[in-house]
């Protein structure tokens, strides 16, 4: 799994390339501290490259989510595949995250 | 055709996703569908998941017994493990409003909505699931 992050408009947009599971979900949490500690308030995460999450990585998302809205911080999920997105509409994340369909709509739209 | 594998697992994710790599490369052997495939691969992976963390405790000495069996029609799994058991009955539902923002409680959800029959067994320590390999055929009339 990696975790690459860069800025665009100041708005941070993360690049996540793996399973987001039991044994990933650690460094994708560690991977946010940065963010976290700068107070970055519009965060974007690209699933463009992600095939699999599970429960684990589901709870690590909604921590993320849980953090950043602690200081007014936005976050947009994107670029979901069809099997992924699945999993968020099954649990009913889909009504607790702000899903968009591509990483350009999803940073216009802050 | 009945292929079936009993195993133990030591209390260790990586070999959660050993077992479960094992499992999903056989049924792609079989030319199982892919979204069948992947139901299998939460619903497994949940239910080990769950046998090593809330079963288990994460204790490295306790095994988590893994039973397989794959037919032409269908795949049989069997994930028990070595705790004091659950009461399904009492886990709140994940889904709801007010309990989207728990940290807990969508592994037994997503292994119940995406497996077509599941049962627990022991008290708790023993979960069955069932996915038929088959998609339905709806008649167009």
């Amino acid at each position: 799994m990696q975790v690459n992050m860069e800025e665009k408009n100041g708005i941070a947009v993360v690049h996540v390339k793996g399973d987001i599971d039991i044994n990933t979900s650690p460094d994708i949490k560690k991977s946010f501290d940065q963010i976290i500690k700068n107070k970055k308030d519009k965060v974007v995460i690209s699933f463009r490259d992600v095939d699999y999450v599970d429960s684990s990585g589901l709870a690590t998302l909604v921590e993320i989510l849980k953090r950043l809205r602690s200081y007014g911080g936005k976050l947009k999920l994107t670029n979901f595949s069809a099997k992924v997105l699945g999993l968020f509409e099954i649990t009913k994340l889909n009504k607790l995250f702000d899903i968009v369909d591509d990483e350009v709509t999803a940073i216009d739209s802050f | 055709m009945s292929i079936k594998t009993k195993i133990e697992i030591a209390n260790n994710s990586r070999l959660l996703k050993k077992a479960s790599k094992e499992l999903l490369d056989t049924l792609k052997a079989q030319h199982v569908a892919e979204e069948i495939v992947f139901d299998i691969h939460v619903g497994f992976e949940e239910a080990l998941r769950n046998a090593m963390i809330h079963g288990n405790k994460l204790q490295p000495d306790k095994k988590v017994k893994v039973e397989i069996e794959i037919t032409r029609e269908e795949v049989t799994i069997r994930v028990e493990d070595e705790g004091e058991g659950f009461d399904v009955s009492r886990l709140p539902d994940p889904t709801v409003d007010e309990n989207l923002l728990r940290d807990s409680g969508r592994g037994v959800y997503l292994i119940r909505y995406l497996m077509d029959e599941v049962r627990y067994e022991k008290g708790g320590r023993s979960v069955v699931m069932k996915k038929r390999l088959k998609k339905k055929h709806i008649d167009g009339g």
